[in-house]
């Protein structure tokens, strides 16, 4: 299994404070890997340097064998890296069919086209079914449970055809039968080739579904391995409850 | 398109067109063509300030630069024969006009919401002092003579709002195919999260440069027929004007932000209603207060306008 994607000394700064420091890690192609840490060890950070929102102050990324340090979102998105945030960012005004088509990925010259067309509304039909939004397809987003927008924000990356996907605490403020679902999917697409890094803080869901584990803490990897290694490493419990 | 839309559509436009066949008083063709440019004007400014949601403030600069552009290119005559051909001008005017607004756009809409309503009055106030000190070009406060339309006096205003009347069409037409096509979405993706659109690989620089370079061309063509219809001389605070910029926006405010029909209804209602105050007030300048006035009940009881609000209350 080779690396899809690897990072190497990243380094991002904020004023005085280090969020992410001397950072190197990979993720293996076909992987559900998870990044954890305590609140504050720099994995949003992390996830805003590897997706372009934020630029290094120093190291490189490496996307699918490419030096991808610095490209922006958009590019890096049609790369086929995606990412969802921790709050959900769906457009609120447009409905759930609607902001499937505009996570399709379409350039500049496809501006004149249709606004929905028939292939579009079948593509993004086929999303919606699968993740069970089939009945809210014609509404407007704002008009969605938080679970839902979640699971909408989820399926909308998906439009893409990503192979690398980073969700950003998917269970976060979400129901226990949304959490359920959300890790189906994650293995159904898992079995569809897609790999995964998770940014998680509910640690079931974490050793239920992730293999390998990547604990991160003050910016930097302090251990990695499957989950039950993690679990007994000292410096893991070192991180998480002050040694 | 939907049956009931092209219906709606035709209904509309066809009542406009016969009404100055009707006899109507000179007072009246004089309101309706006000109201027909403050329709034209307020959906191309919905365009930018309604499908995108940059909030232009500096709109009236390419509408002064239609009209200046036009009042230059007939200067230098002395009369005319034909008082159709100056129109012929309107197409290279706006087009011109929309290529001058594309490099602007790429700077300015790199500045978000208040700061982007910052820099475009910066704009409008720069465009007016220049019509105000660039005498060799538009004669300054002495203002800009042309030729009059050699037209009949009795029908004298047709030609003005059937021209008018066609500008309107085309900026609903523009503004119904945006809001058809991916342009359309991309807009509104840019209107919703802009940051999280640029992730999606959505073409966010493109599509908004495109819309506001569309917008302020069909504001400077509006603005050529506005100089035409000033019998001969323009001035810098009347082609240049802020209160032009600021009824826009409260036309699209009012009507509805972001709709096809929106901004019509907003200069029906608010041009019309600007008139008979401005009538009633007489020259003493208190109808501009009552405007204010309107603008304040309109944010504090229907803060998305009349036509979404009404679509709310039927969903």
């Amino acid at each position: 299994m080779s690396d899809l994607l690897r990072v190497d000394g990243l380094r991002k700064r904020f004023g005085g404070v280090t969020a992410v420091d001397d950072c190197s890690l990979a993720v293996a192609e076909g992987t559900v890997t998870a990044l954890i840490g305590p609140n504050g060890s720099g994995k949003t950070t992390l996830f805003d340097l590897v997706t372009g929102y934020r630029k290094p102050d120093a190291g490189r990324v490496v996307f699918a064998g490419r030096d991808v340090t610095g490209r922006s979102p958009g590019r890096l998105y049609r790369a086929g890296l995606s990412r969802t945030f921790q709050q959900a960012r769906v457009f609120p005004q447009l409905t759930v069919v609607e902001n499937l088509v505009a996570a399709a990925g379409h350039r500049w010259w496809r501006l004149a086209a249709p606004r929905v067309s028939a292939a579009d509304r079948r593509q993004a039909e086929t999303l919606l079914a699968e993740f069970d939004l089939t009945e809210d397809a014609d509404r407007i987003a704002a008009e969605l449970s938080y679970g839902r927008r979640k699971l909408l924000e989820f399926a909308a990356v998906l439009m893409s055809a990503p192979r690398l996907v980073l969700l950003d605490e998917p269970t976060a403020g979400v129901n226990p039968v949304l959490v359920e679902r959300m890790e189906e999917h994650v293995r159904s697409r898992h079995a569809a080739g897609v790999t995964f890094l998770i940014v998680e803080h509910d640690l079931s869901f974490v050793m239920r579904l992730c293999d390998p584990v990547i604990v991160l803490d003050a910016g930097r990897p302090i251990s990695e391995g499957d989950p039950s290694t993690v679990r007994a490493d000292p410096r893991v419990l070192d991180a998480y409850l002050g040694g | 398109m939907t049956w009931t839309g092209v219906l709606k559509g035709g209904v509309f436009v066809l009542t406009l067109a016969v009404l100055p066949l009707l006899g109507l008083p000179h007072w009246v063709l004089n309101m309706l063509i006000f109201v027909l440019m403050f329709a034209a004007l307020a959906s191309a400014w919905n365009l930018v300030g309604g499908l995108t949601g940059y909030p232009s403030l500096g709109h009236a600069a390419f509408f002064g630069i239609g009209a200046y552009a036009f009042a230059l290119l007939l200067h230098g005559q002395t009369e005319l024969t034909d008082g159709w051909q100056p129109f012929a001008w309107l197409p290279a005017i706006g087009v011109g006009t929309a290529l001058i607004g594309v490099p602007i756009a790429a700077i300015a809409m790199r500045t978000r919401a208040d700061v982007f309503a910052i820099v475009t009055i910066t704009l409008l106030f720069v465009v007016q002092t220049l019509a105000f000190n660039l005498h060799g070009l538009t004669g300054g406060a002495q203002g800009l003579s042309f030729p009059v339309a050699p037209f009949p006096a009795d029908t004298f205003e047709r030609p003005f709002y059937y021209v008018l009347l066609g500008l309107l069409v085309l900026a609903m037409l523009l503004t119904f195919g945006t809001l058809s096509s991916k342009i359309g979405l991309a807009l509104a993706t840019v209107r919703g999260d802009e940051d999280k659109a640029r992730g999606l690989g959505i073409p966010v620089g493109s599509a908004k440069v495109l819309a506001f370079a569309v917008s302020v061309g069909l504001t400077a063509m509006v603005g050529a027929v506005w100089a035409y219809y000033q019998v001969g001389i323009i001035y810098p605070q009347f082609a240049v004007d802020p209160l032009i910029t600021i009824a826009m926006v409260l036309m699209v405010f009012l009507g509805g932000r972001g709709t096809l029909w929106g901004p019509v209804l907003g200069a029906f209602v608010l041009e019309s209603g600007q008139q008979y105050l401005a009538y009633e007030l007489g020259p003493s300048q208190f109808y501009l207060i009552a405007y204010a006035m309107i603008f304040l009940l309109i944010m504090l009881v229907l803060p998305r306008g009349v036509l979404p609000s009404i679509a709310g209350r039927l969903r």
